[in-house]
C-alpha cells in the first residue's frame, strides 16, 4: 500500500481539505490546522488503514520537548536522545527539526509516514 | 412511543448485576445485541440462567477491572465494534473514611475510577471508528449525597461521572455521546438489600415514597439509548423519586 497516498486520503477526509493542499512537508498544526480531536481520529484511522497499534504520543512527537530537556539535564547528545524516543525518525530528519523548534510545532506529514512504515516493520 | 436506534451492538459492564440483565432481556426484545461482561464463573451463569430462553440473542465477554489483559481481550474478542455501552460495574466499599485500609483505598480507586477510564479510552476510540456511539453510565443518588461510609464509593462514582462527561463534550462532534444516570432506592439488588427490614423508614426520605423499579430502569436506560434520546448528552439526570431535590422529609 502506498502510505503517503493512504495518509494524504485519511486526513483530507478528517480535516475536509483536498488532498492537493498536503505533501510530505506540509506541518499539521502549523499549516492544516490540525486540533486535538482531529489528531485522535487521525490515529484511530491510521490503525484501521494499516492494523498496527498507534502510540499518540510518539506518532504525534508529544513529548518532543520534555525529551529535549531530559537530554540537556543529563548532558546527553539532543539528537541521539531524540533518535532513541523517536526510532521512526532518520538522524537529518532530528536534525531538521531542532533546526525548526522556534517556528511552533513540527509535526509534518512524512513524520506520520515515517511512523507507519517503521510499525509495519517492527510491528 | 417505539424507540429507533443506530447500531445494535451493546457492551454492557457489571453483566451479571440484576439490573444487567433485566436490561439485556428488553434489549433482546428490540433487537439490540446485548454482550454482558462478567468477572467470575458466578456472574457468568447468572447471566446463562437469566437469560437462557434467549440463545443466541446475547454474548458474554470475561473483564475484571483489576486484570488490565482482561480489557484488551474484550476489545479483541468484540473486533472494536460497539455502538453503545451501558456501565453497570461498580465495586462495593463500605466504611468510614478514617477507618479505612489505605491497600483498599488505592485498590478500589485504581479498579472503579483509572480502570473505568482505561475502558472509556477504547470505547471512544472503538466509536471513533464508526463516527457514532452512546454511553451511559448507572451513577448513583450517592454520587450527590451519600450516606457515612459511602464516601468511597461516592468519590468513585463523582470521579466516573467526570469521565463520562468530558467524553461526550471531547467526542460530541463525532457523533459519540454520554449519559449518566442516577437511580436512588431500587426495589432490586443492592438497593434491596439496603432497604430489607426498614422500607418504609427509607421510602419516607422519597417525596414519592416509591422505590424505582428495576423495569423503570431499564426503560429509561433504553430510552437514552435511543435516536429520541439525542438531545441528552455530557449530563448527570437523576431517577430518585425527588429524594435529592430537597431537604428531608420525614
Amino acid at each position: 500500500m502506498d502510505i503517503l497516498k493512504k495518509v494524504k486520503e485519511i486526513l483530507a477526509e478528517i480535516l475536509d481539505i483536498d488532498e492537493e493542499e498536503i505533501a510530505p512537508e506540509t506541518y499539521l498544526i502549523r499549516d492544516l490546522n490540525a486540533e486535538s480531536i482531529d489528531l485522535l481520529e487521525l490515529a484511530v484511522a491510521l490503525n484501521s488503514a494499516f492494523n498496527i497499534k498507534i502510540n499518540d504520543d510518539e506518532i504525534f512527537l508529544r513529548n518532543l520537548r520534555p525529551y529535549l530537556t531530559e537530554a540537556k539535564e543529563k548532558q546527553a547528545d539532543e539528537v541521539a536522545y531524540l533518535l532513541g524516543n523517536f526510532p521512526f525518525l532518520t538522524k537529518d530528519r532530528i536534525t531538521q527539526i531542532l533546526g525548526d523548534l522556534q517556528g511552533g510545532p513540527v509535526l509534518k506529514v512524512k513524520d506520520l509516514v515515517s511512523y507507519v512504515a517503521w510499525m509495519g516493520k517492527t510491528g | 412511543m417505539k424507540l429507533e436506534f443506530s447500531g445494535s451492538r451493546a457492551l454492557i459492564l457489571g453483566g451479571s448485576c440484576d439490573l444487567a440483565v433485566c436490561l439485556a432481556e428488553a434489549m433482546i426484545k428490540v433487537n439490540l445485541l446485548p454482550i454482558l461482561t462478567y468477572r467470575d464463573e458466578n456472574g457468568y451463569k447468572k447471566i446463562s440462567n437469566h437469560l437462557s430462553s434467549f440463545a443466541g440473542k446475547y454474548e458474554t465477554v470475561y473483564l475484571d477491572f483489576a486484570d488490565i489483559a482482561s480489557l484488551d481481550a474484550l476489545f479483541c474478542k468484540i473486533k472494536d465494534d460497539l455502538d453503545f455501552m451501558v456501565d453497570f460495574a461498580q465495586g462495593d466499599i463500605e466504611g468510614l473514611i478514617a477507618s479505612a485500609n489505605q491497600d483498599d483505598i488505592s485498590r478500589y480507586f485504581e479498579q472503579n475510577i483509572s480502570f473505568r477510564a482505561k475502558i472509556l479510552k477504547k470505547a471512544g476510540r472503538a466509536m471513533l471508528k464508526k463516527k457514532r456511539g452512546r454511553l451511559v453510565f448507572i451513577s448513583s443518588s450517592a454520587a450527590g449525597k451519600p450516606n457515612p461510609g459511602q464516601g468511597f464509593y461516592a468519590a468513585a462514582k463523582l470521579a466516573s461521572e467526570a469521565l463520562y462527561k468530558n467524553l461526550g463534550l471531547e467526542l460530541g462532534s463525532r457523533g459519540i455521546t454520554t449519559v449518566t444516570l442516577r437511580p436512588g432506592y431500587i426495589d432490586t439488588g443492592r438497593g434491596k438489600a439496603y432497604m430489607q427490614g426498614r422500607e418504609k423508614e427509607v421510602l419516607r426520605l422519597v417525596p414519592t415514597r416509591k422505590a424505582i423499579t428495576a423495569k423503570e430502569v431499564t426503560d429509561t436506560v433504553l430510552f437514552f439509548l435511543s435516536k429520541s434520546a439525542a438531545g441528552f448528552n455530557a449530563v448527570e439526570i437523576a431517577m430518585d423519586g425527588g429524594l435529592t431535590a430537597g431537604k428531608c422529609l420525614k
